[in-house]
């Protein structure tokens, strides 16, 4: 029952903040492209990067919510 | 999570499904560059073209944080990186090698317990970027070179790295530079781990319920398995030019 929760817990959360972080990336994305639309080309490669920076820690921690939930740690 | 043939040598017990998926990896990879490699021409066309614009992505990447001269030493290194993750993740997301086995096989640590509580099906191919061990030795190799490196061109600016901006923040620093490769490490493994659990569990579905699902996230995997690649490259070029760069 424990180890259900604990591993419900962490998917969870992470997925809560992968969603605030996310937006916020994407707001800010969408004002760069409104204010600038000429620069949306290279706007949208580093926005891709730090979307992949911003995803990871999120997604450690459904790694081991995973890890958890199975009983492997 | 499946069951895996696993070999015990000299104490330490070696995971065969990584050692297969990373030759797999290496010899793809290998073929790949050799084709696109055939026959150079000074004016290029077809498959050299692509070759091209392939040196053209990487030297785009090594030259982020150091000079041009500097950084044409690392493109061979950031190339290879880069492809062999690369062609692991997808490999990942669209390769699934499942047989049954029914005798039990001691040597390979397929005991008849653990077949039994595996219903008798045994993995023999995963991504080896799945695994923690490959992308912690990827990513510890990446911190020895970077510290090795910067050591060797300027060691009084390298050790006064470390008390930068002000001498009591040296554990701070120390800290700082542990904790770069877990998470250097911790961020491809997890994306591709995840990734690959979740199509398993997608898999083991009711057919119409998680067929469209599956194929979302097997689309989404491919897209994460070449961003991952692709950072994770990045970073290492990262670490390594604040090193070596003179500043």
């Amino acid at each position: 029952m424990t180890t259900i929760l604990a591993g419900a817990i962490m998917i969870g959360l992470g997925a809560l903040a992968a969603g605030i972080g996310d937006s916020i990336l994407f707001a800010r994305y969408m004002e760069g492209i409104a204010r600038q639309p000429e620069a949306r080309g290279t706007l949208f490669g580093q926005t891709m990067i730090l979307f992949g920076l911003i995803e990871a820690l999120p997604i450690i921690s459904i790694a081991f919510g995973i890890l958890v939930l199975f009983g492997i740690v | 999570m499946d069951l895996t043939p696993k070999v015990k040598f000299m104490g330490l017990t070696f995971d065969l499904t990584v050692i297969i998926g990373s030759l797999v990896t290496a010899v793809i990879v290998y073929i790949l560059v050799t084709l696109l490699a055939r026959r150079l021409s000074i004016r290029p066309t077809g498959r050299q073209n692509m070759l091209e614009y392939i040196i053209d992505f990487i030297s785009g990447i090594t030259g982020i944080m150091m000079e041009k001269k500097e950084s044409l030493k690392y493109i061979s290194f950031a190339m290879t990186t880069f492809l062999f993750i690369m062609i692991a993740n997808l490999l990942g997301v669209i390769v699934i090698v499942t047989t049954e086995v029914t005798g039990p096989i001691p040597s390979l640590g397929l005991t008849a317990s653990a077949l039994e509580a595996a219903n008798h099906s045994v993995s023999w191919f995963k991504s080896p970027t799945s695994d923690l061990n490959v992308t912690f030795a990827m990513a510890g190799a990446v911190m020895l070179y970077s510290h090795f490196a910067g050591a060797v061109k300027h060691p009084l600016a390298y050790a006064k790295d470390y008390f930068k901006p002000y001498w009591w923040m040296l554990p701070f620093n120390i800290i700082d530079e542990l904790a770069k490769p877990v998470t250097h490490a911790a961020r491809l493994w997890a994306n591709i781990f995840a990734g690959e659990v979740l199509i398993l569990i997608l898999r083991e579905g009711t057919l119409y319920l998680t067929a469209a699902p599956l194929l979302v996230w097997m689309g989404f995997s491919i897209f994460v398995g070449c961003i991952q690649a692709y950072i994770f490259t990045v970073l290492a070029m990262v670490y390594i030019g604040q090193k070596v760069s003179a500043d």
